[in-house]
């Protein structure tokens, strides 16, 4: 990041390449639709870039580009309906309709069933609370420590434990309320 | 709260490692000993891979991540372009504004300490009566110049016919002194008149007349008839009145 503030664009290029996949994931718990969420994604890295200078060597480098990202993230889904989660039923017909659309994989029943899981489980952390979304975005897709999130999120490390303990639990009962989906494997 | 309650409070952070040593400790012992326990555990590191799948929330063109780093640096070097460009435009706009208040400035501050131009004058006559003003000119100094010449045309002919009243042989001259006197002041007022041209022919008598009476008012009040002799040889030998005579019949 040194080197990215010097200006240095292959410096700014490598960091794009490191974290962009993870930035877009903590983008897509809020921005549903694909194209709006690598919209996002791109504002977020070129804002990176242009405020550069204000970022704390102190502070978590990763932190503050997630804080950036969220912060457009919820932006953007209030600019736009689009960004509004639907409920895991309608989901679930979207994605079984989808599925019939795409080419044949090589085991079509294991594929399906790994598609479907997972966008269910994309639909259950759009609907967690605010709180415990962040929490889980920036643990399991953004790859940071609960220190490194209670900075990001100004609050206590308890309240994040707390806020993960919630969310995990949450996205069980969610998931086991549709037709035994832990049980698949 | 149940020991099995306490531990199913514990089991998330314990599946992220976010436990003290003792409570991992306790948890773990609790697990091998717990059925129940075991499979809510089970369910939770399930849940724990499944958010770590790296399919999640990802779009499936790689294409994307291959291109953007270098779509993006190329974002931010048209940014940087447009930032330079109204860097350099502002730039160039501030010296134009600089050198323009610096101009308003400077001819402010000439104006300031110049000397205020004349005001227009109202035209004391009209155009057309500067000719009557020119001809009462010279009818002033027409009679100007007659009344001077008329004067010293009396002098001159009283200082002929003075008789000798001082004591013994001397002639008393002290009024003519006395007029010869005012007869010059008389001429020092005259000369601004002398210069309108129907009377500027009579400057030169004028002025000759002039050093007459300056000779005769230092004349003493009572002169020797040689001194007295001698000035209307003067008189006549320069024939100052018949030219007297004849300037007046001329501007008159």
């Amino acid at each position: 990041m040194e080197q990215v503030r010097r200006g240095d664009m292959h410096a700014y290029q490598e960091l794009v390449r490191r974290y962009q996949k993870k930035v877009f994931r903590v983008i897509s718990t809020y921005v549903r639709d694909p194209e709006d969420a690598v919209e996002v994604l791109q504002d977020t890295l070129l804002k990176v870039y242009t405020a550069r200078s204000t970022w704390e060597g102190g502070f978590s480098f990763a932190g503050w580009l997630y804080r950036i990202a969220i912060n457009a993230s919820i932006d953007r889904c209030r600019k736009s309906d689009r960004g509004q989660t639907s409920s895991l039923e309608e989901m679930m017909e979207t994605q079984l309709h989808q599925s019939a659309t795409v080419g044949p994989p090589r085991d079509p029943l294991d594929k399906l069933r790994d598609r479907e899981r997972r966008r269910l489980l994309e639909g259950a952390v759009r609907r967690l609370p605010q709180r415990q979304r962040e929490v889980v975005s920036l643990r399991f897709f953004g790859d940071l420590k609960l220190e490194e999130i209670a900075a990001v999120l100004g609050c206590p490390l308890g309240t994040v434990k707390s806020n993960l303990h919630k969310a995990v639990i949450g996205l069980k009962g969610m998931l086991l309320a549709q037709k035994g989906v832990l049980n698949y494997e | 709260m149940s020991d099995c309650d306490a531990i199913k409070e514990m089991l998330v952070l314990y599946a992220d490692g976010a436990l003290d040593p003792v409570e991992t400790r306790r948890a773990a012992e609790h697990l091998t000993g717990c059925h129940d326990c075991r499979a809510e555990w089970a369910q939770i590191v399930r849940i724990r891979e499944w958010l770590t799948d790296p399919e999640l929330f990802e779009p499936v063109q790689d294409l994307t991540w291959q291109l953007l780093p270098e779509k993006l640096a190329g974002r931010v070097a048209r940014l940087q372009s447009r930032r330079w460009t109204r860097l350099r435009f502002s730039k160039w706009a501030l010296s134009a504004a600089a050198l323009v208040a610096l101009a308003c400035g400077l001819i402010w501050t000439i104006r300031l300490r110049a000397p205020a131009p004349p005001a227009a004058q109202p035209a004391l006559v009209a155009p057309g009566n500067e000719a009557f003003l020119d001809k009462v000119r010279t009818v002033y100094a027409r009679e100007a110049t007659s009344r001077y010449l008329a004067g010293c045309q009396g002098l001159l002919l009283d200082l002929a016919c003075t008789e000798a009243k001082c004591n013994g042989d001397r002639y008393d001259v002290s009024l003519e002194v006395a007029r010869a006197r005012q007869l010059l002041e008389q001429k020092r007022m005259l000369d601004a008149e002398l210069s309108v041209p129907d009377v500027a022919r009579a400057k030169g008598l004028c002025d000759e007349l002039e050093r007459f009476l300056v000779h005769l008012s230092t004349a003493q009040t009572c002169e020797t008839p040689v001194a007295l002799h001698q000035m209307e040889s003067l008189i006549e030998k320069e024939q100052l009145l018949l030219r007297i005579k004849v300037l007046q019949s001329g501007i008159s």
